[in-house]
């Protein structure tokens, strides 16, 4: 079996062991309804006593056919308004990026918990969106209504 | 490419006080990394120009060979080495850190020795070497293989992996990344840097190979005095002192002993006499398109009334806007209900309805003529340096030619090359000089430029008209006397040139019409775009 294949089945038997609380993660069916685990459909819920609280936000990670010496790529479905988010929803966070802080034994939990750290503690060096960006600098208290919002609409069940 | 051997047998003697003198170009050796503390070696230069009969534009610098540079690391890292009780690997990372500057790292290393090997990525463990293990009931992180007997490696840290993983990882970092000096363990939050004998234990050779030469690129890299030379297939690396803040009084043009001439303080060939901040500013404006706004307003006028812009591409003087109606003189934009019997034949130009547009209009197709003209001589004689190669052919073709039809030996059609070489290089320096003079304030000086200017580009059209008669002609022993005459003299014009404008420049007496941007320092640290 694939180095890909393999290292993601062990993903999947860990992460079923042991999880954070309130996360969810799984690998998607795909139209033959058989498992694809190169594409997984994840949950990251709000940090308690942050403005993210008692959202949970739908995050699609795809794994390359390189994995794990290449990054998955992680993207909000929907998009998320947040500074460090594209407007096509994919994540800008530096252990995702081969060229800086990737390394092959980074495992999916570790990514999950560093994109929830991302979501109260956003990266003005790097902003991705201009709207969400240019109020988190400009305006923070309309940014924290908008992200208020945003949680309510994604509710955790 | 010809050979050091060629390049200097084609320079004709007059020209010989020109060329780089490679044997005054010492720079002494290994021991002055530290450029920053001592005495600027181009500015004293100016002070002994006299005696030393340097030209003004002549700057110290030296050429290094692959194993040169590969000799110069080896050094480095011996010396460190034995001072500082450390392995050659570990040597190396950490004089990589410190970007070679061997006193810092020493010092450094005295006071904090601890603090220092972790900010460099190395261990203070004096655990033995690392080594290739199979360990039982090991499993690998990365792919999560549990085989019995499984092959596997780990830092000084001890974050073990399978040396496939190991493997694939490197192979990612030196192939994919091109990196090579800062390749840290495969774990997530493990700063440490893999050393060169680690290395070598873990991959294949065409790996190892491509992973020293990276490493001998960061050094040349690392290193500000130092810059490779950028002709196609040319290895060699120029050592030069000159300094960022030195780029405003001297332009430090070098040549490779390939015989590339470039400029050691910005990115492009030699462009002698234009600083380089001129050189920046000017292929900026003569590569963007502000000169299309420059156009329109040379071009164009507005409509006085809905200021819609217009160009005027024959007809009468009598405008009608097409947009708002408003009838008005293209000569005085004036009302043409003021024109009377007048018509056609724009008399008020006294008037001062008009007078603002016309100034405005006259301001700007002056500066559009302006730039025009130095655009128009700038490209042409980049044009023919461009046909550089082109031209070195033909004269081959030529001087074989001539020792069949004349019976004269090689050594008495050299003095062709000599002439190509010198057409070569003065087109390069007179298509640079109409870039300088462009952004020239006028004084007495500008005049005796244009004045050098004239003469070198009258003497470079002449040997160019005689270059290119007839093989029959060329035969001819009174031309060939012409010709040598006119290559030496062209060459003295250039010196004359060139000397002249360094001096000036070294001395701050130019005064320029647009502002020195301040020079930034060259930094390699690349914008992050993501979070850390």
């Amino acid at each position: 079996m694939s180095l890909c294949q393999n290292r993601l089945q062990e993903e999947r038997k860990q992460w079923r062991k042991d999880h954070p609380f309130g996360f969810y993660a799984r690998p998607q069916k795909n139209a033959q309804g058989v498992l694809d685990l190169k594409v997984w459909e994840c949950g990251i819920p709000g940090k308690a006593n942050t403005i993210w609280e008692g959202g949970l936000f739908k995050l699609v990670v795809t794994f390359p056919d390189e994995y794990p010496t290449k990054p998955p790529k992680c993207k909000f479905h929907p998009p998320l308004f947040h500074p460090n988010v594209y407007p096509s929803g994919t994540v800008c966070l530096s252990i995702l990026n081969e060229e800086e802080a990737w390394k092959p034994a980074i495992t999916i939990k570790q990514i999950l918990l560093g994109v929830q750290d991302l979501l109260d503690d956003p990266n003005p060096e790097s902003p991705a969106q201009a709207e969400a960006y240019n109020m988190f600098k400009k305006d923070r208290a309309e940014y924290e209504r908008r992200i208020k919002r945003v949680v309510r609409e994604n509710a955790a069940p | 490419m010809d050979t050091d051997d060629d390049f200097m047998s084609n320079v004709s003697s007059e020209e010989e006080d020109m060329m780089p003198d490679d044997s005054d170009n010492d720079l002494s050796g290994d021991d002055d990394f530290d450029f920053d503390d001592e005495p600027d070696p181009d500015i004293d230069m100016q002070q002994d120009f006299g005696q030393k009969k340097k030209a003004a534009y002549d700057i110290t610098f030296k050429v290094y060979q692959p194993q040169d540079i590969q000799k110069q690391q080896d050094d480095l890292i011996k010396e460190v080495n034995m001072i500082l009780d450390i392995n050659k690997e570990e040597a190396a990372i950490l004089l990589r850190h410190f970007r070679w500057n061997k006193e810092r790292l020493i010092e450094d290393y005295m006071e904090k020795p601890s603090q220092v090997l972790e900010a460099a990525g190395l261990s203070e463990s004096s655990a033995e070497a690392p080594r290739l293990k199979s360990i039982p009931g090991f499993v690998c992180d990365i792919c999560c293989e549990d085989e019995e007997g499984l092959q596997s490696f780990a830092l000084k840290c001890g974050h073990r992996y399978c040396v496939d993983c190991y493997r694939q990882y490197l192979a990612q970092k030196i192939v994919e990344e091109g990196e090579a000096a800062r390749i840290q363990c495969p774990s997530d939050d493990c700063n440490l840097i893999i050393d060169a004998r680690s290395l070598d234990l873990l991959v294949t050779q065409d790996l190892t190979d491509r992973y020293h030469k990276l490493l001998n690129r960061t050094y040349v890299e690392d290193r500000d005095s130092l810059k490779w030379c950028p002709a196609p297939d040319c290895q060699n690396v120029v050592e030069c002192g000159i300094k960022k803040k030195d780029l405003t009084r001297i332009v430090p043009t070098v040549a490779c002993l390939c015989s590339m001439r470039f400029c050691f303080g910005c990115p492009n060939e030699d462009h002698q006499p234009a600083p380089c901040d001129l050189v920046k500013k000017w292929l900026k404006k003569c590569a963007d398109d502000s000169e299309t706004a420059n156009w329109i307003s040379a071009n164009t006028k507005e409509c006085p009334k809905c200021n819609s812009t217009i160009e005027k591409n024959g007809g009468c003087n009598h405008m009608t806007c097409r947009k708002c109606k408003h009838e008005f003189c293209w000569m005085c934009m004036g009302l043409w209900s003021e024109h009377g019997t007048s018509w056609y034949n724009c008399n008020r130009f006294e008037e001062k309805s008009g007078t603002e547009a016309r100034d405005a209009q006259a301001k700007s197709r002056v500066s559009l003529e302006r730039y025009l003209h130095y655009y128009n001589r700038y490209a042409n004689h980049e044009q023919s340096a461009r046909l550089d190669k082109e031209m070195y052919l033909k004269t081959e073709k030529k001087m074989v030619q001539l020792q069949k039809e004349s019976g004269m030996s090689w050594i008495e059609v050299q003095y062709l090359n000599s002439a190509s070489q010198a057409l070569q290089t003065c087109r390069r320096t007179l298509m640079w000089t109409y870039a300088f003079a462009f952004y020239l304030a006028r004084n007495n000086l500008t005049e005796i430029f244009e004045d050098n200017q004239k003469d070198l580009e009258m003497a470079v059209e002449s040997l160019s008209e005689m270059f290119e008669k007839p093989v029959q002609e060329l035969a001819d022993s009174k031309l060939k006397v012409d010709i040598m005459d006119k290559t030496s003299y062209c060459n003295k014009r250039r010196v004359i040139l060139l000397d002249d404008t360094a001096q000036n420049l070294a001395e701050g007496r130019w005064t320029f019409n647009v502002e020195f941007t301040n020079p930034t320092p060259i930094s390699n640290t690349k914008g992050s775009s993501s979070r850390r």
